[in-house]
């Protein structure tokens, strides 16, 4: 059990070490999510045609735009695996007396680094333009771990993905046509109220939903109703993402 | 087929041979579709943690990652298996030693060159106190001082701390020089197995050719000495070739013979019988003659860019 664990810090490590030469990328991945806070929310604010339940707009968008941040960043994460498999590192780590699982946890967990930095950035953004965050530590602390474990999730996501897209062309492809769809079919910068059927029922099987969902109700709305719901999706996506990318690593090799 | 325990084994044959799958059989990496192998004693698809254990491996591929120091990867992979705190510290103090590495520790992987890279490849397998050590085409893309110094360093391994070494190459004279026994491989069979001497022994005999000034006479004088020399016969007008069995072993003799008989030599040439002799026997084609798989080349070509 210690070795699991310690081969599971071993990759989180590994990723701060990395980050710690390239951080550059820290912030140009802070770009994107900052022109929806800083164009596009007020610019639909004026709109004031969406019903947002009494909560500002770039309020209401503020946790659509960091949970997209961190699903981006995350699911991007499959390409570092894809390198990883074009250089011999996966092969040698295969050698290894580690499991697959603490391999795929390991990797997983290091994207949380990546998802928690962009929290840091956006928020202290979102509170300069106006947007009222629930002050309750309890909260914040709630907040923090749906950031963790979407950003986890996710990256199983990628890395399972990874074992079928080898090269980087064809995870580069397959991630641009995954993401923003993910982001418009969820309710990240509208709500679920205002979509036609079909759509709400793609928007109620993507996961992303869920996280944005819980984090509105730990960070702006300040109300927990329902948040069992969500973390309950959150959880079950995850675990079942870091099963099927374990059961699925060694492909990645062949 | 089967590698004792202590010793520098190889695995030889063209591109495509099946070198690498066998390697990635061996440690674990892939299962075998038929047959079975063990490590240790350790059977590769039912005991795949035991071999885990006691094996080190370092792949064709470079396996560092580039955009950290060369004491970062340490910590990494001793992490990742399990050895921490004062213990890593230790072991990776030793290894960057042995490895001629220290110096270089705290730079970018990204400067090093293509010897120093490998070099580290091989002292992270090394953190772990293996065994065996699997390396798969160890020196590809190197230039002939980084090449040496690999070897060096491996030996040494060897040597001093009795650990297997069991490499795959498509270097000859890689083979010849550093391992003691060897099986050629080609088209996924061992075609042949034994040590270098056996399996030189077992084509062709050394090849010694003179430039008398009377043929005839150096004919009849030599196919009189008998122990070693297998067939004597004139070439063309003045040459006079010798097939022995161990050219090292029977020159002095031949010379000695010649010389007693009065008659005088301008010119004696040497052909030792090689691996590549070996291979044309069983195969019929000189190893860089059997056309290699794409895949693999690329993968070489990568390599030897990189490097």
């Amino acid at each position: 059990m210690s070795s699991f664990i310690n081969a599971i810090l071993a990759f989180v490590e590994l990723e701060a070490r990395r980050l710690k030469y390239n951080r550059t990328e820290l912030y140009t991945r802070a770009v994107q999510p900052i022109l929806w806070l800083v164009v596009f929310g007020p610019v639909m604010a004026r709109v004031r045609a969406l019903p947002t339940n009494g909560i500002p707009y770039v309020a209401f968008i503020t946790p659509g735009v960091i949970m997209q941040s961190v699903t981006f960043v995350s699911i991007f994460y499959g390409l570092t695996i894809v390198w990883e498999r074009e250089s011999g590192i996966l092969k040698k780590l295969l050698t290894m007396p580690v499991s697959r699982i603490s391999i795929v946890l390991g990797r997983s967990s290091a994207s949380i680094i990546r998802a928690l930095f962009q929290f840091v950035i956006i928020t202290p953004i979102a509170l300069a333009l106006g947007v009222r965050v629930e002050p309750n530590p309890a909260y914040l602390l709630l907040s923090l771990f749906i950031v963790v474990i979407t950003a986890i999730g996710f990256s199983a996501f990628s890395i399972w993905i990874a074992s079928y897209m080898k090269t980087r062309e064809r995870f580069m492809g397959i991630g641009q046509a995954i993401t923003m769809p993910l982001f418009f079919a969820s309710n990240a910068i509208y709500p679920i109220s205002i979509m036609p059927t079909p759509i709400r029922v793609i928007v109620l099987i993507n996961p992303l939903t869920y996280a944005v969902d819980a984090l509105r109700k730990t960070m702006i709305i300040g109300v927990l109703n329902g948040l069992v719901i969500d973390l309950l999706a959150l959880i079950i996506f995850t675990v079942l993402f870091i099963i099927l990318a374990s059961i699925e690593f060694k492909r990645i090799i062949e | 087929m089967s590698v004792n325990k202590g010793e520098v084994f190889a695995v030889l044959g063209p591109n495509g041979a099946g070198k690498t799958t066998l390697m990635r059989i061996l440690t674990t990496q892939i299962r075998p579709t038929s047959g079975s192998a063990y490590v240790m004693g350790y059977d590769v698809v039912k005991e795949g943690d035991e071999v885990r254990r006691v094996i080190g491996y370092v792949p064709q591929e470079f396996s560092d990652w580039m955009d950290l120091t060369g004491y970062e990867n340490l910590i990494i992979y001793s992490k990742v298996y399990g050895v921490t705190g004062n213990e890593a510290r230790r072991r990776i103090r030793e290894v960057l030693e042995l490895m001629d590495l220290t110096d270089a520790a705290n730079r970018l992987v990204s400067t090093y060159s293509g010897g120093m890279i490998r070099r580290l490849e091989i002292a992270a397998a090394l953190i772990i106190e293996p065994e065996v050590l699997f390396l798969d085409e160890p020196t590809v893309g190197l230039d002939p001082a980084a090449r040496r110094l690999v070897w060096e360093k491996l030996i040494g391994l060897n040597k001093e701390r009795g650990i297997t070494i069991f490499f795959n190459s498509h270097y000859m004279d890689e083979v010849e020089a550093y391992a003691r026994r060897a099986a050629l491989l080609n088209r996924g069979k061992v075609i042949a197995l034994g040590t270098i001497d056996e399996l030189k022994g077992s084509v062709s005999n050394d090849v010694v050719e003179f430039i008398v000034n009377n043929a005839e006479l150096t004919v009849k004088v030599l196919k009189e000495v008998g122990d070693g020399v297998m067939d004597v016969n004139v070439v063309d007008e003045g040459t006079v070739r010798v097939m022995v069995r161990d050219a090292d072993e029977s020159l002095p003799i031949l010379i000695n013979t010649i010389f007693n008989h009065g008659i005088s030599i301008r010119r004696v040439s040497v052909h030792k019988s090689t691996l590549d002799d070996v291979f044309l026997k069983y195969v019929g084609k000189r190893i860089s003659e059997v056309e290699g798989k794409v895949s693999e080349l690329r993968a070489v070509r990568r390599a030897v860019m990189r490097g």
